[in-house]
């Protein structure tokens, strides 16, 4: 099973972990997107709702699960065929929810050209829009790494291993990348 | 499950019930319930500053089945023209792809094709 391990810098993504999990928290009782079911009707559309629900809380379930205590262990997240769709909807979910109402003053170009000077933010926009830049390049991670996975199915399996760039640095990753946190050397580590 | 995901083509399994004049009361209102749920319906994804042009991509290859090409077409048009109509055709199959988009957290919506 195609699996990449991301080492992450626990004194940069640890204190993002309040608003991720409290934004989690609100996205219990509310779908992250905005909803236009106006000719649908009301049985139904209470249907509708319930469903994009319930998935919406297994996705946040399983992206809020990979912090647990082996995170504050080693910093390492892992993604696999298993977890990798519902990972990259929950990132989804989270990011629209921070732009609703997190970082709901900055303009749609601007956030859309991701040239945003962090400092340049006023001091309560920081997190937030760290969190989001942090939720973004989980996605672009997996998508890139994993898109076939996800095409395919959960279940499916592609036997190939994944070569590790030796440049590639992520914008998370500890300083310590060149540390073994992994549990065998089939694993990817950015 | 919802209404849409159990039943996708049901309506469309259905080809003869909007003909004929000589229908009886109970034949007509199902002709009725037919023809408003065969459609012609589009759906049409609406752009958000929030999802990237990759992940968009993905999930038109995912919930179509497009190849990337036309997945990274359908992904310009709403994000450069705000909107793009990903797919159209019968009632509830329509409401099964709008149901999958929004899963995906895309904003999706549906609109008969008569309205335009």
């Amino acid at each position: 099973m195609k699996r990449i391990e991301v080492k992450l810098s626990l004194s940069v993504v640890a204190p993002l972990l309040d608003l991720m999990k409290a934004s989690s928290d609100v996205l219990e009782a509310q779908i992250a997107a905005p909803l236009a079911l106006d000719d649908i009707d009301a049985e139904f559309r209470d249907d509708w709702k319930a469903e994009l629900l319930a998935g919406q809380q297994e996705e946040l379930h399983a992206l809020m699960g990979l912090f647990n205590s082996d995170f504050f262990v080693n910093g390492v997240v892992a993604f696999d065929e298993d977890n990798a769709e519902v990972i990259v909807r929950a990132c989804s979910a989270l990011r629209l929810r921070l732009r609703r109402h997190d970082l709901k003053v900055l303009g749609d170009e601007q956030l859309e050209s991701g040239a945003i000077e962090l400092e340049s933010l006023p001091e309560p926009l920081q997190k937030p829009y760290m969190c989001y830049v942090f939720l973004g390049t989980i996605q672009e991670l997996i998508i890139q790494h994993l898109d076939g996975a996800i095409l395919r199915g959960a279940a499916a399996e592609e036997g190939v291993e994944f070569e590790p760039s030796a440049d590639d640095d992520g914008e998370f990753e500890d300083d310590a990348d060149g540390e073994d946190g992994g549990d065998g050397g089939d694993d990817e580590k950015r | 499950m919802i209404r849409a995901l159990a039943t996708p083509t049901t309506a469309a399994a259905e080809p003869g019930l909007a003909a004929g004049p000589a229908l009886a009361p109970a034949e007509v209102e199902r002709s009725k319930t037919a023809l408003a749920t065969q459609g012609p319906w589009r759906v049409v994804v609406l752009n958000d500053p929030v999802n990237s042009m990759s992940y968009v991509v993905l999930v038109f290859r995912k919930v179509f089945g497009f190849s990337e090409p036309v997945a990274r077409k359908h992904m310009l048009e709403v994000h450069e023209q705000g909107r793009s109509i990903v797919w159209s055709g019968l009632r509830e199959q329509a409401e099964l792809y709008a149901f999958a988009l929004q899963q995906w957290h895309l904003t999706a919506i549906l609109e008969s094709d008569e309205t335009h």
